[in-house]
């Protein structure tokens, strides 16, 4: 990371404030400085306390400088209609998994049966509760996680957006959340849905590689978010020929042929695991079922851009939709 | 030998070239169906159109022909409606001139029905063919101003503008007087109790009220003995009338509604073009950015905004979405100011407060109202002047002139463009 002239400390001392200094390491640009300072400020300035307010601000600054993420320092991330709280040890929700979410509920048909929706490796619970949000149908959902914390986050969450009224009262009825080890044997029979009768299969799983994830991580994400969230455990490579990176896809794919959702959508890091992912899916024995409906996502996946590309295996091509990094690979059951 | 004992040889030729009495048949066969006949041929021209199009669609299919076949298709289906009532009309008449008691019976029976139904499709095809004026909709402002002249110029300016209060009371449109102003100086009192007007606004709040009175915009002449002129000498003066589209109360009303095609407010979200601004490089479970800066840009007019004031790109691309729409509507209001403006110093410059370009005589003498752009001529003035039904029968009469207007403008520009796209390289070269 290139240095930064310290000139532009001096600036924003002068121009912003004297705690801008402290964020501009974090920041890097005049203008972000000037956001995340409004924001800590309009955070502690509605949040009552014993500690005075400059103070506060000057903590939340102290934090903010040692890189930990704003989400964590000021609790909460907005979500697209909703208001997702963060606490440390469970990932941050990302502005590219709302866009990708918010165009696959533009995707679905209306349907006046509850529709049935499962999360793997939900987190913070934001992919269920928006889907939620954004249908005007009711809905089953289940969203699954290995992390303790993650769920009990994820069932304050649900509760918290039903109290902010971002989501109706009878969510808490449909939404639930429970833990479970999406790798062990015993997991798809403890699931309440029995195959083909679920609408939408999503997940965000850990996709950053082992390498990735010492050069190609933000400092913010590397030590201050959980490892568990990002990056695939190697042990859980073993059963399985693919890159230590891509093994939850692989084991997603094998929920997806047990349970043969009708629409999947997962988070992917680029374009190239997209292309992996989607081989996957190609050659999958008991993926039949979703053969030529792949499609990879880019983080804007609204809009006319389209491109194709083709795969390795068998030379078959996929579309690739929207601006951006490669950000989903999305594929449904061709009966519907 | 001719019937009068003389007639100008020239005056007798001219008629003989013109073929005055043809004319004068068709012209009256299709007034009494209200139809204007340059709106009769184009609607005629646009359904040689449609069937044409038609068949070349039946051949094989393009977007464009379909399209275009499909804006047609309303004209020519009334159109042939038309003329099919128009047919059967003809042959009742024929029927009514037969020996038969009972066919003429039967005739005259079918005669009202039909009669009916031809005055609903001439109707229907005007209402298909007639191009609407931008401001249509609108409520208006009627602006009343005495000419050049003395007083008797002022007193009559209050006439006139009782009459569009009285008329506008008797149709039941919410009227809202914005500007009285009497001329102080005299203090003496015309006929009917007039005052010396100096300057009247009238609001008309009804929406499509510009539509409306949009003929009466001009200049009305009056021709009458006036009150205070003693020796009985027949005065001629002239009061200027301006008819504006009323913006103001739409605009506000307007805001919440942009989904409405008609608002300010209302942009084609095909027409913007949304960017979320962001660090090339990896993103997702990599990098924790916490600002989610939105950039839309309006193409046809290349406004741009772009909003990063909140953590949430949600509410940064609604807020993006509102700036960008009360900009784009600001810059169209601008506009149509802009325009209304224009069409105020078209309509009449100050300049312009002639005698000369009357459109409307008020003869008190003769009691007699004459428009002379519908070539209408009425009497019992004074239910005229009391805003009745006779100045309906006026109103309604410039309503059909204004109609033909518009159609001819129409075809004018329809050639024009016709021409333009024949000779695509003359009008390179022309700029």
């Amino acid at each position: 990371m290139p240095r930064l002239a310290p000139s532009l400390f001096r600036q924003a001392r002068k121009q912003i404030s004297p705690f801008a200094p402290l964020l501009l390491p974090v920041c890097r640009t005049l203008d972000s400085t000037a956001n995340e300072l409004r924001w800590i400020k309009e955070h502690v300035n509605s949040t009552d306390s014993l500690v005075p307010r400059k103070l506060g601000i000057w903590q939340a600054c102290l934090k903010r400088e040692k890189g930990i993420p704003l989400q964590y320092i000021l609790g909460n991330q907005p979500f697209g209609p909703l208001d997702i709280l963060c606490k440390p040890g469970v990932l941050i929700p990302r502005p590219e998994t709302e866009s990708i979410i918010t165009h696959l509920t533009t995707l679905l048909p209306f349907s006046s049966s509850p529709l049935k929706i499962l999360d793997l490796c939900t987190g913070t619970g934001c992919i269920p509760l928006l889907i939620a949000s954004l249908l005007p149908s009711t809905s089953q959902t289940l969203g699954v996680d290995i992390s303790p914390l993650a769920i009990s986050l994820s069932r304050q969450n649900l509760s918290h957006n039903i109290s902010l009224s971002h989501l109706p009262l009878s969510a808490s009825k449909s939404i639930t959340f429970t833990k479970s080890d999406i790798f062990s044997p015993s997991f798809l029979s403890s699931l309440p849905f029995s195959p083909g009768e679920l609408d939408i299969l999503t997940s965000n799983p850990p996709y950053i590689s082992p390498a990735g994830f010492n050069k190609n991580t933000e400092r913010s994400v590397r030590f201050y978010e959980p490892k568990l969230a990002l990056v695939p455990d190697v042990n859980l490579g073993k059963g399985y020929d693919c890159l230590p990176e891509d093994v939850f896809y692989a084991r997603l794919l094998e929920i997806v042929s047990v349970l043969q959702p009708k629409r999947v959508l997962f988070e992917v890091g680029d374009v190239e695991q997209a292309r992996r992912v989607a081989e996957m899916v190609v050659r999958g024995g008991e993926l039949k079922n979703y053969a030529g409906t792949v499609e990879i996502w880019r983080d804007d996946p609204e809009g006319e851009e389209k491109e194709r590309i083709s795969l390795r295996n068998n030379g078959e091509e996929v579309e690739v939709k929207g601006r951006g990094n490669g950000r989903g690979v999305y594929f449904w059951r061709k009966d519907c | 030998m001719l019937a009068a004992p003389w007639v100008c040889r020239s005056c007798v030729r001219s008629l003989r070239r013109i073929g005055f009495s043809q004319q004068f048949l068709r012209r009256a066969s299709t007034d009494s169906f209200k139809l204007p006949p340059a709106l009769l041929d184009r609607a005629r021209f646009l359904t040689a159109e449609h069937d044409q199009l038609t068949a070349q669609l039946a051949d094989n299919f393009d977007e464009k022909i379909a399209k275009r076949a499909g804006e047609v298709h309303r004209i020519a289906e009334a159109f042939k409606k038309f003329e099919h009532a128009k047919a059967s009309l003809r042959e009742l008449e024929g029927l009514l001139k037969s020996d038969d008691a009972e066919m003429r019976e039967m005739a005259q029976e079918d005669l009202a029905a039909t009669n009916e139904q031809l005055a609903e499709s001439s109707r229907n095809l005007s209402v298909a063919l007639t191009p609407k004026h931008p401001f249509a909709d609108m409520p208006c402002l009627i602006e009343v101003v005495p000419g050049p002249g003395g007083t008797e110029g002022r007193f009559f300016a209050d006439s006139v503008f009782k009459m569009y209060q009285a008329y506008c009371a008797n149709k039941g449109f919410r009227t809202k007087v914005v500007q009285y102003l009497a001329a102080d100086s005299t203090g003496e009192k015309g006929g009917d109790g007039e005052t010396a007007l100096q300057e009247a606004v009238l609001e008309v709040m009804e929406e499509g009220a510009y539509a409306h009175f949009r003929g009466e915009a001009g200049m009305h002449r009056v021709q009458r003995v006036p009150a205070t002129e003693k020796s009985g000498r027949t005065h001629t003066s002239a009061v200027a009338v301006w008819v504006l589209p009323s913006f103001a109360e739409n605009a506000t009303a307007s805001d919440g509604d942009w989904d409405n095609p008609e608002s300010d407010f209302y942009i084609d979200p095909a027409e913007v073009k949304s960017e979320k601004m962001r660090a090339s490089g990896a993103g997702g479970q990599h990098v924790n950015k916490t600002e989610s800066a939105i950039r839309l840009t309006h193409i046809p007019t290349g406004i741009t905004v772009s909003m990063q004031d909140s953590r949430s790109q949600h509410t940064n691309r609604a807020d993006a979405w509102r700036l960008l729409r009360s900009r784009i509507a600001q810059k169209r209001r601008e506009a149509r100011e802009e325009a209304a403006r224009a069409l105020r110093s078209s309509v009449l410059s100050s300049a312009q407060l002639t005698r000369g370009d009357k459109i409307r005589t008020y003869n008190y003498g003769q009691d007699r109202c004459t428009d002379h752009r519908a070539g209408l001529d009425v009497h019992n003035l004074p239910d005229v002047l009391r805003g009745g039904d006779t100045l309906g029968k006026v109103i309604d009469a410039v309503h059909g002139w204004l109609a033909e207007k518009d159609i001819q403008a129409l075809l004018a520009d329809e050639e024009a463009a016709a021409a333009a796209a024949n000779a695509p390289g003359k009008g390179k070269k022309g700029k």
